[in-house]
């Protein structure tokens, strides 16, 4: 692997080339450009927002600024892997006459969809402290770390997914199935706090749903977003049934370090699968 | 070996060829219910040994489905053989086929930063060559306008003008003179004549025997995976036809 990571670096001009060509091709013939991107996310939070609050009853002050907080983490690991799914097999002519080493693909459709989430992340502070007017917290130094761990888990699943989708397209359907289930099991339109009152569970029972629930790296990420970016709140639900106010959860460190710990192996293992593979995509008919 | 451009030893490439199409779920579910998945291994290229010295022009001749591309896309670190060694001393540039390469959306300008890199030159180099990239390509007024508005040949000039200028040792072309018009022809028959004064190694797969004749000083004929001549180009494709006809004869 460190041959590869070579190799890989050796091409560092061709990748980021590719960057670029993904970053402009995307909107060449667009006036709007890079604001398109930010205009699904706000248009969504927006709709989100008025849903939670009027209808469902959430009383939470700042609540879109909660939901931008872990919904754009959410977009940059959808569009990564939406967008790396294909990128193998749709330069499959290329990769049939020329070498180079093939994980420029899937990685270039990441780091594109990174620069965009960076991108985001200005915006959000903006409008964080522009028109929210919340302070910023000390802990938003963490922020690049969960930056650099969500990358590594995209990056890893990224190479899978791509190389797999050059011997079965399914791959691609099952992706996006796949995400569109993850969606509901990560907490970005509820809170973590909610899991872990979750009504089905006995008491005993809610540290061990919560403990689960943020097992899966992607679901740790954008709580700790959440916590590292905005100060804890007091989820309140005008429920149909009875008033609930759930107090905050301080962020659990250990679950962190197992979530970044299990990001930086689904590289690696991505990695070395993407390289066991990699130089049969040219013999794929 | 210090003047050899490429070496093959004992080279040998089998494909797999599963007879259930395997890429999609519903081949993978159907291969469950049988038995057993039946794999057949073709094998396209069987113990091929040579050596290309530096300066030389190989015609590959030989049939359809007789290896030629496999042969080349080994050279070119495409696909890895499934026995034997290979060793190729030099940069090689893999002469695209139309369109290869290119995104439709972007600038000519930005698809010759793309194929350049690609073939392995840096931003810098590009920059240094991109006037003669564009005269090449007689595309001056176009260079600015997307891939998608030019017509076929245009991208053909466009593609050959990067790779000729990517400063190659070794050029590897399959077929891709084939396409392209008359005038377009005789400005890479001259490219390729400027380069074998240049010293540089020439690979190319042909089914046009006179073409090989005129350009190539060597021939290898690959008959089913095998090397069946390796010599001067005259004799190689003299023996070649000769067998082709007979062949015809056969059928007829
Ligand atoms: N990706 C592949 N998977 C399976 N079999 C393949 C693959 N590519 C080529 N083959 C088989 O290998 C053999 C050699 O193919 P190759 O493309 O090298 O022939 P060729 O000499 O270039 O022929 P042509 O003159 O038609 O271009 C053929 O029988 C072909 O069916
Ligand atoms: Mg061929």
């Amino acid at each position: 692997m460190i041959n590869e990571l070579r190799e890989l670096y050796r091409y560092r001009e061709l990748l980021w080339t590719l960057v670029l060509r993904e970053l402009r091709v995307r909107y060449k013939n667009s006036y709007l450009g890079f604001f398109w991107s930010l205009i699904v996310p706000l248009v969504t939070v927006a709709v989100l927002t008025i849903v939670f609050k009027r209808v469902m009853g959430m009383v939470i002050p700042n609540y879109s600024a909660y939901v931008l907080a872990a919904f754009l983490p959410w977009m940059y690991f959808q569009t990564a892997l939406l967008d790396s799914s294909q990128s193998v097999l749709a330069q499959i002519q290329l990769v049939k006459k020329v070498y180079f080493p093939r994980e420029v693909l899937p990685l270039a459709a990441v780091l594109a969809n990174l620069i965009h989430f960076g991108l985001a992340l200005v915006v959000f502070f903006v409008y964080l402290l522009g028109y929210v007017g919340a302070p910023l917290l000390p802990s938003v130094a963490l922020l690049p770390v969960l930056v650099v761990f969500q990358t590594l888990l995209i990056a890893g699943l990224s190479l899978i997914i791509s190389c797999l989708n050059v011997f079965y397209e399914d791959t691609k359907y099952i992706v996006s199935i796949g995400l569109q289930l993850m969606f509901y099991l990560v907490p970005v339109i509820y809170f973590s706090e909610q899991v872990y009152h979750a009504q089905l569970a006995s008491p005993e029972w809610q540290r061990w749903i919560y403990l689960i629930y943020h097992l899966n790296p992607i679901a740790m990420l954008m709580t700790a977003y959440r916590k590292v970016l905005l100060p804890p709140i007091t989820v309140q639900q005008v429920g149909v049934a009875e008033k609930q106010t759930f107090a905050s959860l301080p962020m659990d460190w250990g679950l962190l370090a197992v979530a970044c710990a299990a990001s930086l192996v689904v590289f690696v293992l991505g990695y070395a699968f993407f390289n066991k593979r990699k130089w049969d995509f040219a013999e794929q008919p | 070996m210090k003047d050899a451009a490429i070496i093959l030893e004992h080279v040998s490439k089998k494909y797999r060829l599963s007879h259930q199409p395997y890429s999609s779920l519903k081949g993978i579910l159907l291969s469950i219910f049988r038995y057993r998945r039946r794999i057949e291994v073709h094998q396209a290229l069987n113990d091929v040994s040579l050596t290309i010295r530096h300066g030389e022009t190989v015609g590959l001749i030989g049939v359809n489905g007789s290896g030629k591309s496999t042969l080349l896309a080994i050279i070119a670190r495409v696909i890895l053989p499934t026995a034997g060694k290979v060793w190729v001393n030099g940069r090689v540039a893999p002469l695209l086929q139309l369109g290869v390469g290119f995104h439709p959306d972007l600038t000519g300008l930005e698809n010759i930063y793309f194929n350049g890199i690609i073939l392995g030159l840096t931003r810098q180099q590009i920059a240094e060559r991109l006037p003669a990239i564009v005269r090449f390509a007689e595309l001056v007024e176009f260079i600015d306008t997307p891939v998608r508005a030019y017509s076929s040949g245009m991208v053909l000039r466009l593609g050959f003008a990067v790779a000729v200028h990517t400063d190659p040792e070794i050029i590897l072309m399959d077929e891709v003179l084939a396409v392209g018009d008359e005038a377009f022809q005789h400005k890479c028959l001259r490219k390729i004549q400027e380069f074998q004064r240049e010293g540089r190694t020439i690979v190319l797969v042909s089914h046009d025997m006179n073409q090989v004749r005129q350009v190539a000083s060597r021939a290898i004929w690959l008959h089913q995976g095998r090397v069946m001549a390796d010599g001067a180009a005259e004799e190689v494709v003299d023996h070649y036809l000769q067998f082709a006809e007979e062949i015809e004869k056969q059928s007829l």
